[in-house]
């Protein structure tokens, strides 16, 4: 009986052990789904609780040019902030702050009183106030790192960069159309706060930095960007015209190499310019080409086989009625030849030419030179310009249109399509930006040419060439384009305008001149735009001087040898004295690789140091001193056959190594 | 006075477990308390004074028989009713409830207390309790009024986890006891409707919100269903590993309620995880396995009821005070034994511990 009521004793005792073990396992199953399976979501709740996230401005990477100068950097600067919880005498606080910072004391003690966590009390200060308020070592008053976007080059290439807002957004140029890569991931200011928003004694301010964004390297040149823009603000003001554009391309590839707007303006203070001085006109814009049209009307008709460079054409001495309109050519012309139609630029025969050749033709030509197309340069807010469907081409349209009236292009149209006639016949796709470098330099990616399509033959590229080369001989509208020592072909322009009031074709013109150099093996494609000139209305007289002075200057930078043949007789004094005067310009403001490195007064070629240059420096010296080298690896020179200062003759090999570079 | 052989046989297992959980205890309140406003005393050490009193107490308690209890049984239980009416009439009102008893060095909380006497008292009535088979209906209504006059009496103060504590640890020693199913299926038949009488007539509008919030912690999210809430995003974000000592952001930074005292388990499963959970777990465990093996290897029935009780207080406190922080009950103020910041429960706690190592000590006895 007992035995029994015992046993009975020790299972209940058992059940409740059970039962007691039941409840620990569940509870414990409870602290498994909230701190294992719910856990993400729980830390999310907690730090949504005690973090307050500021964001700060992102390091935006730099803009450079093809040679690594830096054209768009960013720089560090400390920005001020409060934590009003920390501060305990905010009057007294703001009394010294107040003439520092530049902010009315009363506002800063609303700042500081407002029961926040942070508050920002001035954003990138100068680094002499930020010295002065750091060595005042005010309680509850802080400081971050933030960026600001500076141009160290100021106007340089203005227009190309565009500019950044107060946050870190880029709202024109390479700084809006590459902004995303520019731009570095924004970095959080973590603020952690307690239950009531106060009193965190615990953590101060954690900071989550920034992270850089890539750097963009141009296509651009900033030795020609440079040339380009003191020739066109020459030729602007000379003229007194309005403005000016300028555009230097590389004939076979599309890259731009300079690209100039005047008046320029500093991106640095972007805010006191107009919308319209901000504006990047040479691709933004659209204006009446004139004369330099023909030469696509003449490529057209010498490719379709109508006419032939000898052709001639009754140039009416200078009237010819068109439908209910007559036709004027500055100087009165007989019988000229075509290729005397592209020199004289006589709209007549240009307007004869086109008759032949038909509107159907002519449209489909200007099509494919990509007028009434964007480009696609890699530029924010590119103009189409307007070529009308030729349905739309009524009366004396046709006539009009072939000598670039009634049609509007942009100067990178302009450009782009010159410089098909130049490369033999490609159109290729303007470019800006060359490459794209991560923060430690590695390249992420390349822009390699690109060609749209062929639009004329090789054939009729170099009839091309040869005529528009006689545009800048003697008698030719563009003589003031030739350049001593090379061949020029070019075109000039000069367009009426359309007065906005009248609209009709007023006393305003346009004077522009494009061409190419040399003309046998064209590297450049060079664009000149004056607007509104007053002193003459000519693109021959306003425009080509500084299409010569830019084409002269970049080459002798690009160490383009001449090859002696030239349009026109070289003035002697005048040649030697251009050419030793754009060197010595180009010695003091551009670049300076190399200048040791002079050739030996003997004769005898002796090995140079090449040690620690790169291969393209190599390559240019091994050019100009006519010696030939065994190139081993890449990056920079660090290893070469014979030494420096032996002579090369004689010894069986020469060679240098490279090794890439850290 | 005392016997040596009581010395030899002291439960050190009970006692090592009882100062461990003691000591992790007092970690965590520093731990808590960092952010505290600096007092003259901090609560850890305050802490650490209880725990010596408490052994103390312990050790004094071990040292009697504890079948003198025995005699003493029912004047207890009348004294601690009467300190409970005295509360009601003359008791010091403190965060709208007046649960205590100015004995002017410190305030005094009789209805702690009235949870060892009710085990007391338990264990002296089944004792005597002679009857073949379980307990029937008839055979509870004695009992069943001993223990509803000091229930009733601590729900009006209003303090209602202690009275459900004092009715779960008497209805642990029944269970113990052996009761018939038709005796069990009763309980539960009448619960239901003295739950909604109690609903509609005694539960204080603050208590109801308590059990709705536990329902639906989002009805007030910054009401009282506040205090689940952030005790669940405290022990959530814990995660497996924890944050780490004194590194608790919800704790650290006071989103946390009263997390010193009914919430000092909050803190720890944030700073020390699912892994710190499970170690402080297991060990409560095991204490309340080792009360019940204490029990079972009494020799007399008054000393494995008083086991049982006394057990069933520990476990009760546990388990509710952990399934409160971690939103399985309704926030009901019943604080971790030996765990949480607090002096009486460290009191009531020892004194229990004292009447288990009593127990255990005198089990050779004979």
């Amino acid at each position: 009986m007992k035995d029994d009521r015992e046993k009975w004793a020790r299972i209940r005792i058992v059940m409740i052990g059970a039962f007691f073990g039941l409840l620990f396992v569940i509870i414990t199953g409870r602290a498994f789904y909230l701190q294992i399976l719910q856990h993400e979501e729980m830390v999310k709740r907690a730090d949504k609780q005690h973090q307050r996230i500021v964001p700060l401005t992102p390091a935006r990477g730099a803009i450079m040019d093809r040679n690594g100068t830096p054209l768009a950097v960013s720089v560090e600067m400390d920005s001020c902030y409060g934590e009003p919880r920390h501060i305990q005498d905010v009057e007294g606080t703001a009394a010294v702050l107040a003439p520092l910072l530049g902010t009315p004391k009363n506002e800063l003690v609303k700042k500081l009183s407002n029961g926040k966590g942070f508050v920002w009390l001035e954003r990138r200060l100068t680094p002499e106030i930020a010295l002065r308020v750091k060595n005042m070592k005010l309680r509850g008053i802080g400081f971050v790192k933030e960026n600001k976007r500076f141009y160290p080059n100021v106007e340089i290439a203005s227009h190309v960069l565009g500019f950044t807002g107060q946050d870190p957004n880029g709202l024109e140029g390479i700084e809006l159309r590459y902004d995303s890569i520019i731009l570095g991931n924004t970095g959080y200011l973590i603020t952690e706060r307690d239950n009531l928003g106060r009193d965190i004694a615990v953590k101060s301010t954690v900071i989550k930095n920034t992270s850089p964004g890539k750097n963009v390297i141009l296509t651009l040149d900033k030795n020609i960007q440079y040339i380009t823009e003191r020739e066109l603000a020459k030729a602007v003001t000379d003229s007194g015209a309005k403005n000016g554009m300028a555009l230097v391309m590389e004939s076979d590839t599309g890259r731009i190499l300079a690209m100039a707007n005047y008046p320029t303006f500093n991106p640095n203070s972007y805010s006191r310019y107009s919308q319209a001085e901000l504006r990047n006109r040479i691709v933004a814009d659209s204006f009446e080409p004139g004369s330099t049209f023909k030469v696509f009307l003449i490529a057209a008709a010498l490719e379709e086989k109508i006419i032939k460079p000898a052709d001639m054409f009754n140039c009416e001495n200078g009237k010819y009625k068109v439908a209910d309109c007559t036709i004027h050519d500055t100087h009165s012309y007989g019988r000229l030849t075509v290729s005397d139609v592209l020199k004289y630029s006589s709209n007549i025969g240009a307007a004869k030419i086109g008759f032949k050749l038909g509107d159907e033709r002519l449209f489909r030509y200007l099509k494919s030179f990509g007028f009434g197309d964007r480009t696609g340069i890699d530029l924010p807010g590119e103009s189409a310009g307007n070529l009308r469907d030729k349905r739309r081409w009524y009366g004396v349209d046709l006539a009009n249109i072939s000598f670039g009236q009634g049609v509007s292009t942009s100067a990178i149209q302009l450009v782009t399509a010159i410089s098909a006639v130049a490369n033999g016949g490609n159109l290729m796709k303007p470019y800006i930006v060359d490459r794209i470098l991560d923060d430690s330099g590695q390249e992420v990616q390349k822009f390699e040419p690109q060609t749209v399509h062929r639009v004329i033959s090789q054939d009729t590229a170099q009839q091309m060439a040869r005529m528009m080369e006689t545009v800048t001989t003697s008698g030719g509208t563009g003589m003031n384009a030739a350049v001593d020592g090379f061949r020029v072909a070019g075109k000039t322009g000069t367009a009426q305008k359309v007065d906005s009031v009248t609209r009709r074709y007023g006393a305003k013109r346009t004077a522009s001149f494009v061409g190419f150099i040399p003309a046998d093996k064209p590297k450049l494609t060079i664009l000149v735009v004056v607007d509104e000139p007053k002193t003459s209305q000519y693109g021959g007289v306003v425009a080509a001087p500084a299409f010569r002075a830019i084409a002269q200057n970049t080459l002798a930078y690009l160490k383009v040898v001449p090859s002696g043949e030239s349009n026109r007789q070289p003035r002697i004094v005048e040649a030697v004295n251009n050419q030793a005067r754009a060197n010595l310009a180009l010695q003091q403001e551009a670049m300076s690789e190399g200048d040791a490195l002079e050739t030996p007064a003997d004769g005898e070629t002796t090995m140079p140091d090449f040690r620690g240059m790169s291969m393209r420096r190599v390559l240019q010296v091994m050019e100009k001193r006519n010696i030939n080298i065994r190139l081993l690896g890449s990056g920079r020179a660090m290893e070469q056959s014979p030494p420096p200062g032996h002579k090369i003759r004689g010894v069986d090999e020469v060679w240098i190594k490279f090794t890439p570079s850290a | 006075m005392i016997d040596r052989r009581l010395l030899t046989n002291i439960d050190w297992m009970l006692a090592g477990m009882v100062i461990v959980v003691c000591l992790l205890g007092i970690l965590n309140i520093y731990s808590a308390t960092t952010t505290y406003k600096i007092v003259a005393t901090p609560y850890y050490i305050k802490q650490l004074y209880w725990l010596l009193a408490g052994m103390v107490i312990a050790l004094a308690v071990c040292t009697l028989d504890y079948h003198i209890l025995e005699d003493f049984s029912y004047w207890l239980y009348v004294f601690v009713v009467l300190l409970l009416v005295a509360v009601l009439v003359v008791g010091r009102r403190s965060m709208g409830a007046t649960r205590w008893l100015n004995l002017g060095l410190f305030n005094f909380q009789p209805s702690e207390l009235m949870k060892i006497v009710i085990i007391i008292t338990f264990a002296r009535f089944f004792n005597n309790f002679q009857t073949i088979g379980g307990l029937t209906i008839r055979d509870m209504l004695f009992p069943l009024t001993i223990l509803a006059v000091p229930a009733l009496l601590i729900m009006k103060q209003p303090d209602l986890g202690t009275a459900i504590l004092v009715l779960l640890i008497a209805l642990s020693m029944a269970v113990y006891r052996g009761l018939r199913w038709s005796t069990a299926v009763t309980f539960v038949l009448v619960t239901i409707p003295v739950a909604w009488l109690g609903w509609s007539h005694f539960l204080r509008p603050y208590q109801k919100n308590r059990i709705l919030d536990f329902l639906n912690p989002e009805r007030s999210r910054l009401g009282s269903g506040y205090h689940i809430i952030q005790s669940k995003i405290a022990v959530g974000s814990g995660g497996f590993i924890g944050k780490g000592f004194v590194k608790g952001t919800q704790s650290q930074l006071r989103f946390l309620p009263e997390q010193h005292t009914d919430f000092a388990f909050s803190v720890f499963a944030e700073e020390w995880g699912f892994i710190g959970c499970l170690v402080l777990i297991l060990l409560y465990l095991s204490l309340v396995l080792w009360g019940l093996k204490i029990a079972s290897r009494c020799n007399d029935r008054f000393g494995a009821l008083l086991a049982i009780g006394v057990t069933a207080m520990l476990f009760w406190h546990i388990v509710i005070n952990m399934g409160m922080v971690i939103g399985m009950f309704p926030v009901v103020g019943v604080p971790m034994p030996f765990f949480s910041y607090g002096g009486t429960s460290m009191i009531t706690s020892m004194v229990g511990i004292g009447i288990l190592q009593s127990i255990s000590m005198r089990r050779f006895m004979f």
